[in-house]
């Protein structure tokens, strides 16, 4: 389904121009000047505690800067191209003020140590897992055991009815008489 | 590729030591924001750390 994963190609061309900030010239577009303004931005009190939150629930370094230059292009800030050329000083900086506060980060370049952020694991490493979701995994795990050989398999000894519900199943049991009140 | 393996492999780059080239050259004095650069600035941030560090268990 990968051929699916991407723009149709010209759309860009059918929508407005003026829609969007990413669709009129960048205000920056010198390199330097972007990579100043990222750090700038960066040493802001809640920007650097997002960068922190992030780093300390084990989000990669490029996960953070991939967030954060994603913003500078939604404002219309920079242009896509220039986004990839600041991600490296702006991920060096990020390594450094988190080696200042003793913070632990890994910088996710390699290939395999990619881990995947989905609501459920953002909500189990802020600690707001939903009493809901912890019954559904009751109920699953409770789930009845289906017997080997289909619905219609035989079923094995343990599964078997009692004896004496059997012989009364194949009418082995002697009828009770009715008694003189019911008769 | 898409965008956050664009970036991945921006900073990897960067991480060997890598700048991009062409913008280097456009510059009238080539890029400031070098490996270099960054290299002076966490010897002068992580140097500060531990010299305040050193402050405090003195006194």
């Amino acid at each position: 389904m990968k051929m699916f994963d991407a723009p149709i190609a010209g759309a860009n061309y059918a929508a407005d121009t003026r829609n969007y900030p990413w669709h009129r010239p960048p205000d920056i577009v010198n390199y330097d000047e972007g990579v100043d303004y990222m750090i700038t931005k960066m040493k802001e009190p809640d920007q650097i505690e997002l960068v922190f939150s992030l780093l300390e629930i084990d989000a990669h370094v490029t996960t953070v800067v991939t967030s954060l230059l994603m913003q500078g292009i939604s404002r219309g800030k920079f242009s896509i191209d220039l986004a990839i050329l600041m991600a490296g000083p702006i991920a060096r900086y990020i390594s450094i003020i988190a080696d200042e506060q003793d913070i632990k980060y890994d910088m996710g370049v390699g290939e395999k140590d990619r881990i995947s952020i989905t609501p459920t694991s953002l909500k189990m490493a802020l600690g707001i897992y939903d009493d809901d979701e912890e019954e559904t995994l009751e109920v699953l795990e409770e789930a009845p055991v289906i017997p080997e050989g289909g619905l219609m398999g035989a079923p094995t000894e343990d599964e078997a009815a009692p004896e004496d519900e059997q012989a009364a199943m194949l009418g082995m049991v002697e009828e009770e008489e009715p008694t003189d009140e019911l008769a | 590729m898409k965008f956050e393996d664009a970036v991945k492999k921006s900073i990897r780059e960067f991480m060997k030591g890598k700048t991009p080239s062409a913008t280097d050259e456009m510059a009238e004095d080539g890029i400031f924001h070098t490996p270099e650069y960054f290299d002076e600035l966490e010897e002068k941030i992580l140097g500060e750390v531990k010299e305040e560090e050193s402050v405090d268990e003195d006194v």
